[in-house]
């Protein structure tokens, strides 16, 4: 007789919340007149993320392993799952958002018709839109809140492919520049193919090292049997997976292409979402399988953070499309991140509790900077050259002014979340001692501040295009984005206390 | 740990397959034919189910049989066609020095993890399965039932997630491939018939194909009373074949049909082999 | 434990042995009568021609047949260990794989009533 396992039902209920508005949506697709189609949708997306939010909320301060050792309840997975429902709400508001464009949606009609066809130029203005996206992005803010939180490489493989999938989707959605879109689709598909495929193989020979795929019993037979070839080869593979994922250069090549063609709703969920996902991943995978014997991955680490910084700050600098330029910006900060992760100093570090409130603070303020992306368009939808913002801020002193503060807050100036944020992973990092880690980090602050104030500048000292951009009104849910976005970047940067205790207090992996 | 042999049957079968498993995994990279490099990995991946179920893992043997050689290259195959069997590969670089990079760095990280590989299982000693998995009366006394074990313990939550992997895989194929119809731009049967009465001056079905004893094939279209084509016959999508003449003449000269082609038996009336490639 | 496969290996050996014979034997034995109506493609059969009128390409909806007969071969590969172990496992299990086949289904219901079973 095989019994069933303990299966802890509160402790999945953010999954089944979201996963079950996924699956309603799905059905919705399937039995409701189109008409009602997009209006369902967003609320039922929201009703799931918000929910999935609401829950994790509920279980704080857990700290327990379910459903057979695959499911780890913990301070650090319950935060970031929080943070990945919450940034997952904003960006559904983001694609729910149908004032701007007078193509009525970021998203196309329908996905199938060749692109460029007569009836895709027909249908370019059409009402309807592939609400399809609804559902996708639910299933893959699912996907990313297990991720954080698998307990076992094969539960975090499969929540790997869960949050991806719908991810490739979306990304070829775009209603404008929809063959850009397409290839960015296919290029993000093929790149994060090859990356679970590395995953994989990872598992696989830790697997054949230490005969278990889970965290626990990895870190067991790390600390009994110590470290072979195969182990360590084995790390190194899921670690390159993983950071693929969360768009660490030498891994990036994707993230310019992916996040300019995909349409900028689906930009801001990826930039923001994904990377806490993955670094919940790395997080986990890092301190609680392999935490006993840092020295396999350490210096991994320590080289890649290095070459991340430098290549998003330098090659960010010659960049002339915005979304470009956010991308590298993306993957100068997830070089950041791992100065954070660097300072995960077995238990005692406050790497941890630093890098959680960076996810948090970056995740919200590169949500607003894509939703001000948004904002700004000519006759062919989103404007992104960067010469077309020139003297923006004559047009619309307004948004010229949100930009400049969430640019700030990426650069890192003090009132800003990005200071904060900073200042906590480098203080981290310094502590366990990687003081030139730290410089590095440093330096590259200073050059990558050099490409967003040179957006503000152009924003404010620059004469404007004759025939430039316009800036659309945003409806409803852009507008709660970029309240909600602003305010917290204020908040997180002037009195951040309260979030760093909380994080601090979350800063516990169970395993 | 005490090893245990390694059977005769088992290994005369690793060395008969291994080597048509790699030659088909290489087969597959240096194929010119994107369909040849298809069938070359369906030969890889039969021979590696047959691995499987050697090492006594015969319900792997047959999902790898059943998924990855049947439905995925299947799956493939149609992908192939799609893409259309005859276009290649641009040999543009757009990158200089791209491809010999490609190849240095390929070469070397295989070579890195083949030596990893080969150091860190060096002196391994063979256990079988019996061994790792509980011995006598263990998982490996039933093979299907330890697999249901696991899945519906350990791994419970993964196997459940994965349906949300299969409902993201058909939602995806069906929003990139399917175009759906507007509502009322198709018309029913019902209608469909209706319209033929009213409208047309042939409602009945149209003539079948030219199918007697020379041209089987529904491509050849039917023909009129005058020899010549009956064009509402041509079958849609079809290039409409030319059908070989009838014998010309007759022998007898007493004005029959010149087709019946008397003296010469049956076969001989119904043609030559003429133009046939066997 | 290999053994157990010895009658299979036999029934291959007997199958390809039939096999090669009868294609061998059959010029040999039966007689040759050709003329060109036998050599063509039997009534529903088109003549082979080097591109269709289409390029050479299939259509796009042989791709969305082949995807979703996956779809449902995966999910067919999970239901035969729940059947083998079902004794063993239970209600419990009984549960855990209706919820999972339901799931599945709904890409079902989903499929069906976009008209993706419809083939024109």
């Amino acid at each position: 007789m095989i019994e069933a396992p303990d299966l802890s039902l509160s402790a999945l209920s953010p999954f089944l919340f979201v996963f079950g508005a996924a699956l309603v949506g799905v059905l919705v697709e399937s039995f409701a007149p189109r008409h009602v189609r997009q209006p369902t949708q967003v609320a039922l997306a929201l009703v799931g993320t918000v929910g999935g939010f609401a829950c994790t909320l509920l279980l704080a301060g857990r700290g327990e392993v379910t459903a057979a050792g695959a499911l780890a309840v913990d301070g650090a997975g319950l935060f970031l799952q929080a943070t990945i429902a919450g940034l997952g709400a904003l960006s559904v508001l983001l694609f729910a958002e149908r004032a701007l464009d007078p193509a009525r949606s970021a998203f196309v009609a329908s996905a199938a018709v060749p692109a460029g066809s007569p009836r895709d130029r027909e249908l370019l203005t059409d009402e309807r839109v592939q609400t399809e996206v609804y559902p996708l992005a639910t299933f893959a803010v699912g996907g990313m809140m297990l991720f954080v939180a698998a307990n076992d490489l094969l539960v975090m493989f499969i929540a790997l492919e869960v949050l991806s999938l719908p991810l490739y989707l979306i990304c070829g959605l775009s209603r404008r520049r929809r063959l850009l879109s397409q290839e960015a689709a296919v290029k993000y598909f093929l790149l994060g193919a090859f990356a679970s495929a590395f995953f994989l193989y990872g598992l696989a020979l830790v697997y054949g090292a230490t005969g278990t795929v889970q965290l626990a019993g990895i870190r067991q037979s790390v600390t009994d049997d110590g470290t072979g070839t195969l182990l360590v080869l084995g790390l190194g593979l899921l670690v390159v997976g993983l950071m693929f994922k969360a768009s660490v250069a030498p891994f990036h090549t994707w993230t310019p292409d992916v996040y300019q063609g995909a349409p900028t709703p689906v930009t801001a969920f990826m930039a923001a979402c994904t990377k806490v996902a993955a670094f919940g991943a790395i997080l986990r995978l890092l301190y609680v399988a392999f935490g006993t014997a840092d020295w396999t991955w350490r210096p991994l680490v320590y080289g890649i953070a290095i070459v991340s910084m430098v290549v998003g700050a330098v090659l960010g600098l010659t960049q002339t499309d915005v979304k470009r330029m956010l991308a590298y910006s993306s993957i100068a900060h997830a070089g950041f991140l791992l100065t954070g992760v660097i300072g995960l100093d077995a238990g005692t570090g406050s790497g941890l509790a630093a890098t959680l409130f960076y996810l948090l603070a970056y995740g919200l303020t590169t949500v607003g900077a894509f939703a001000v992306v948004t904002l700004v368009r000519d006759g062919d939808g989103e404007a992104t050259a960067l010469a077309q913002w020139a003297g923006l801020a004559r047009r619309s002193p307004l948004t010229a002014a949100i930009m400049t503060f969430l640019l700030l807050a990426l650069a890192g100036i003090p009132l800003t979340s990005g200071f904060t944020g900073k200042f906590a992973v480098f203080r981290a990092a310094i502590e366990v001692g990687a003081w030139p880690l730290a410089v590095v980090a440093l330096v590259t602050s200073a050059v990558a501040g050099f490409f967003y104030l040179r957006l503000v500048v152009l924003m404010y000292f620059s004469e404007p295009a004759e025939d430039g951009p316009s800036v659309g009104v945003p409806g409803l849910p852009t507008t709660i984005v970029l309240a909600v976005t602003v305010a917290a970047t204020l908040v997180l940067g002037v009195v951040p206390g309260s979030v760093l205790d909380l994080a601090d207090g979350a800063a516990r992996l169970v395993g | 740990m005490g090893g245990i042999e390694i059977g005769t049957a088992e290994t005369v079968v690793f060395w008969v397959l291994g080597p048509i498993a790699l030659a088909g995994a290489l087969g597959m990279v240096l194929a010119r034919n994107a369909v040849h490099s298809a069938l070359f990995l369906v030969n890889t991946m039969l021979a590696l189910g047959v691995f499987y179920v050697v090492q006594e893992a015969p319900f792997l043997g047959a999902v790898q049989i059943i998924v990855y050689t049947g439905a995925i290259m299947i799956l493939f195959l149609f992908v192939l066609m799609l893409v259309g069997r005859d276009s290649s590969d641009s040999v543009v670089e757009t990158l200089r020095g791209q491809r010999v990079a490609a190849t240095v760095l390929g070469i070397g990280f295989a070579g890195l993890v083949g030596a990893g590989i080969a150091r860190a299982t060096e002196g391994m000693v063979v256990t079988g399965l019996e061994g790792v998995q509980g011995g006598e009366g263990g998982a490996a006394d039933g093979n299907i039932e330890a697999i249901a074990g696991l899945l519906f313990t350990r791994y419970l939550l993964a196997f459940e997630v994965t349906s949300a992997l299969l409902i993201t895989a058909a939602v995806g194929a069906m929003v990139l491939a399917h175009i759906e119809r507007e509502p009322g731009s198709r018309l029913t049967q019902k209608e469909r018939s209706r319209a033929r009465f009213l409208t047309s001056d042939h409602p009945q079905t149209l003539p079948g194909p030219g199918v007697y004893a020379r041209a089987n094939s529904i491509a050849a279209p039917g023909r009129l009373p005058d020899g010549s084509p009956a064009e509402a016959s041509y079958a849609t999508g079809v290039e409409p074949q030319v059908v070989e003449e009838l014998p010309p003449g007759d022998p007898a000269g007493d004005g029959r049909d010149p087709g019946a082609g008397r003296g010469h038996g049956p076969d001989a009336a119904l043609g030559t082999t003429r133009g046939v490639t066997r | 434990m290999l053994a157990t496969y010895a009658p299979l290996v036999g029934l291959f050996v007997l199958a390809a042995g039939f096999a090669l014979f009868s294609v061998t034997a059959a010029p040999f034995i039966g007689p040759r009568r050709y003329n060109s109506a036998k050599l063509e493609a039997y009534e529903c059969g088109i003549e082979p021609v080097d591109q269709p009128l289409s390029g050479g390409r299939f259509p796009i909806k042989y791709y969305l047949t082949a995807m979703l007969f996956i779809v449902f071969d995966i999910e067919i590969v999970f239901l035969y260990p729940w059947a083998v172990a079902n004794d063993q496992l239970g209600v419990f299990g009984l549960v855990e794989m209706v919820v999972f086949i339901a799931t599945v289904f709904i890409a079902y219901a989903y499929v069906w009533r976009r008209g993706g079973l419809e083939w024109d």
